[in-house]
């Protein structure tokens, strides 16, 4: 039966010629001693006898004078514009093309963003970049601020006392001191 | 002694009009017979045929003979036709009208008349059937069946590859021998 399945799958390739000698011997054995493989041959020989006088009976009657008038008059007579641009337009975006498009789109997006690990400043076209981060931590009274620039990658720790630290600690002296 | 097409190509490349309408002459019905099976709308298939030969000759001077002539018109009429459909979509019923012209004319040269009955409602569920296919089974049946294209040159047509061809047959025929179970 398994038999039966792959031999149907070739049955149409090997009416058309399409398969190798030992294909079409294998094919032809099988059909010879298989009735049901056998009605399976009769079937698609008939569809394509239908397929084929349906397909080709309708176009034995196209006169071919007035036809060849009709493409003349399309040659000679002048196109919009907008006629010429969609036929450009037809064959210029195809279908290969469209589905090409998307990864290079991607591509050149990623290429893009990672161009400014290797090229920095190029956005702003070779001006400075003054971007910086500071960080802080307060530790009673004092602070370190930590300034870091990325295109001379030069960090600057800057430690001080800030004023509000200073007014703490003298508060506690003050609140401190008359305990005694 | 009839010329082949690449030399009739070579003529209208160089300008001579009797050349192209040469290869008009000889393609004409089989390109009008793919537009017709893949739109299933006379007004349309002769619109598309007609476009089809408009734009061969507009792009004759590309054509560098890498391919035969045959593939190549056909290859137009193909996408041609394929667009036309997508653009319009028109409904089954419009389908079906527009086959009936085409399955009377078919009737009245009938020659056997106890098999007109039975031929009559097999090519309407044929054509019922051959709507219901995509374009891209449409245009492998249509090829094969009307010109009985190698599978080679219906790949260079579609622009996909043997396999494909090979699988979108089978896959086609076996749809329209579902359908047509009964007539077969």
């Amino acid at each position: 039966m398994t038999n039966c399945e792959s031999i149907r799958e070739l049955i149409g390739s090997w009416l058309d010629g399409e398969l190798n000698s030992a294909e079409s011997d294998s094919v032809r054995a099988h059909v010879a001693g298989c009735p049901a493989c056998g009605e399976l041959r009769r079937q698609l020989e008939k569809l394509h006898l239908a397929l084929k006088d349906d397909l080709t009976a309708e176009a034995t009657r196209l006169e071919f004078m007035p036809f060849w008038r009709a493409v003349q008059q399309r040659i000679t007579q002048k196109r919009a514009w907008h006629e010429d641009l969609r036929d450009w337009c037809r064959d210029f975006f195809t279908a290969p093309r469209i589905a090409w498009s998307v990864p290079v789109a991607i591509a050149l997006v990623l290429a893009l963003v990672s161009l400014e690990a290797y090229v920095p400043g190029w956005r702003s076209g070779g001006a400075r970049n003054n971007f910086a981060a500071v960080d802080s931590i307060d530790a009673y009274g004092h602070s370190v601020a930590l300034l870091r620039e990325n295109e001379s990658r030069t960090t600057v720790i800057w430690l001080y006392q800030d004023q509000e630290g200073e007014n703490e600690a003298a508060e506690d002296t003050k609140t401190s001191g008359p305990a005694f | 002694m009839e010329q082949s097409d690449r030399e009739l190509v070579k003529q209208c490349q160089g300008g001579e009009m009797s050349a192209f309408q040469e290869l008009v002459s000889r393609y004409h019905q089989k390109v009008y017979s793919v537009s017709l099976g893949l739109l299933r709308n006379r007004e349309d298939a002769l619109e598309a045929a007609q476009e089809t030969f408009f734009r061969a000759y507009r792009k004759i001077n590309s054509f560098q003979g890498g391919s035969s002539f045959y593939t190549w018109i056909y290859r137009i009429a193909v996408n041609i036709s394929i667009d036309t459909q997508r653009r319009q979509k028109r409904n089954p019923l419009d389908f079906r009208a527009s086959m009936d012209g085409v399955l009377e004319a078919q009737n009245e040269v009938a020659k056997d008349p106890f098999a007109d009955v039975h031929d009559r409602e097999l090519r309407e569920q044929l054509t019922q059937a051959i709507n219901e296919l995509t374009p891209d089974h449409k245009a492998v049946i249509v090829l094969r069946t009307i010109e009985g294209m190698s599978y080679k040159d219906i790949s260079q047509v579609l622009g996909c590859s043997e396999g494909t061809v090979m699988s979108r047959l089978h896959y086609a025929r076996k749809k329209l021998q579902d359908k047509l179970s009964v007539f077969l």
